[in-house]
């Protein structure tokens, strides 16, 4: 808990991670709405496509606030020290909660304007919510463990993308085939199970790899 | 080119296993030379 | 012993290719003698699979006991693997050209073998960038492993995932095909000696690279 306090105390004094996530997120969504809204595109077209862009945005977002978990560590020197104060489970927890609060506020911010900008009508809210939190959660959690693999290498940025885009992969195409579910009103899908597994499985290698990663 | 005949289903294979063995050639070769030097 | 094990993995690998071209018959409802290539694309594209399974397995073994010979052995794998995966990628694209007039389609097994490569070359990637050699082979072992946990994922999700969004798409023939016993034979045939070869260049690649750096070491 105190990394996760530590995180937050960090980044507001930068707000780095915030701003670019932000910055990114809105100038996406402005470009969709604009070109693919409802005066740009039909009905039908929407929502086919809408559904696949929401979660690219989101992707795309957290590629572009995630990765910078640990690499504050390791450019101000600050790893040994936390090396030595906190066992790895704890710090993993810890960047995993900054992670997943980045990812559901992202999510909380977009959605809606999202659904507004573009008029899009969503028959099934719940499940909408549903895929929101079980991929959001996937999202995070991925892109945390790739985040400690990449903080010690060189290229960061492009690695970063390189390395997480397989890895969450399945997460992307089951969760837009859920939204897309959701937007024409299905209920809950088995597919939501195979999220939450996903999740699961991707959480728990995240805790059991952690350690090798960090610890030389 | 493309076609349902065999020709291009030969030249494709021709090419794969030549080069495969080719390939093998060349790693046991270098297999053996790094082996013989004390 | 080891030149004789050689001969008879180029005799098994010879007559499976003799036998893919006179000795099975065609599959109905091919174009042509165009069903020739999947004898050699069905067992190159298992190969890839295979090499992806035997990487997280080596890489698992190395986070274990941490011996540089496992790290070596998951890299070679993940190389064979690309090498394997891009001649069954391409012998796939030229056979769907020819059967459904386009190279490339997106079914299942076309999307599995390009997020296989996709794999492949984060791994290689991320291999290149770190030059400290226990922190690369640390590093890429855990991405590795963490390919293998998502690895159901993708192979098994993925069918069903296209299967419910394109109901009437494209469904490759030779999965659901009853086969007559002699095609059957030359692919599991073909199937068996290319992981012989996958397993064959595997070794030779290792020992290379394994006196190659013993060989540099002594020089430094």
């Amino acid at each position: 808990m105190a990394v996760f306090a530590k995180e937050w105390r960090g980044e507001f004094r930068t707000r780095y991670a915030l701003n670019t996530l932000g910055l990114f997120a809105f100038t996406t969504l402005v470009v969709v709405s604009v070109s693919l809204g409802p005066l740009g595109v039909s009905l039908a077209q929407g929502t086919a496509v809408l559904p696949v862009l929401l979660w690219i945005i989101l992707l795309f977002s957290a590629a572009a606030g995630l990765p910078r978990a640990f690499v504050h560590e390791e450019e101000t020197q600050t790893a040994t020290a936390l090396r030595l104060a906190a066992t790895p489970s704890a710090l993993f927890c810890g960047k995993l909660l900054y992670g997943l609060t980045l990812t559901f506020a992202l999510e909380l911010l977009v959605t809606p304007v999202y659904v507004a900008m573009t008029s899009l009508t969503v028959k099934s809210p719940g499940l909408l919510a549903g895929v929101l939190a079980a991929g959001g959660f996937g999202l995070a959690a991925g892109s945390t463990l790739v985040a400690a693999i990449i903080a010690q290498a060189r290229a960061k940025g492009t690695l970063f993308s390189v390395l997480a885009f397989p890895v969450l992969l399945p997460l992307l195409l089951i969760a837009v085939e859920l939204t897309r579910g959701a937007v024409a009103g299905d209920a809950a899908d088995v597919a939501l199970l195979q999220l939450l597994l996903y999740d699961a499985s991707v959480t728990v290698a995240g805790f059991m790899l952690f350690p090798v990663v960090w610890n030389p | 080119m493309v076609t349902g005949g065999i020709g291009w289903v030969v030249a494709v294979n021709l090419i794969i296993w030549t080069g495969l063995f080719l390939y093998l050639l060349r790693l046991g070769a270098r297999l053996r030379d790094l082996e013989k030097k004390p | 012993m080891r030149k004789l094990l050689a001969w008879l993995l180029w005799l098994w690998l010879s007559a499976v290719i003799v036998g893919a071209f006179l000795y099975a018959p065609l599959a109905k409802g091919f174009i042509g003698q165009s069903s020739r290539i999947l004898f050699f694309h069905v067992p190159m594209a298992w190969v890839s699979f295979v090499a992806f399974i035997a990487a997280g397995v080596w890489s698992l073994l190395f986070l274990r006991g941490r011996d540089p010979k496992h790290d070596r052995a998951a890299a070679v794998a993940v190389e064979l693997g690309v090498l394997f995966g891009v001649l069954a990628t391409v012998t796939g694209a030229l056979w769907a050209r020819v059967m459904w007039g386009a190279y490339w389609n997106w079914d299942p097994r076309q999307t599995s073998i390009v997020v296989a490569l996709l794999f492949y070359g984060a791994y290689l990637a991320l291999r290149s960038s770190l030059e400290d050699r226990d922190q690369r082979a640390r590093l890429s072992a855990a991405y590795a492993v963490l390919g293998l946990v998502v690895a159901p994922f993708l192979f098994f999700i993925m069918p069903r995932i296209m299967f419910s969004l394109h109901p009437q798409s494209v469904i490759n023939a030779q999965g659901k095909v009853e086969m007559e016993s002699r095609m059957v034979q030359v692919l599991l045939g073909g199937s068996a000696g290319c992981t012989a070869l996958f397993f064959w260049i595997h070794n030779l690649r290792c020992r290379v690279q394994a006196l190659a750096e013993r060989k540099s070491a002594l020089y430094e």
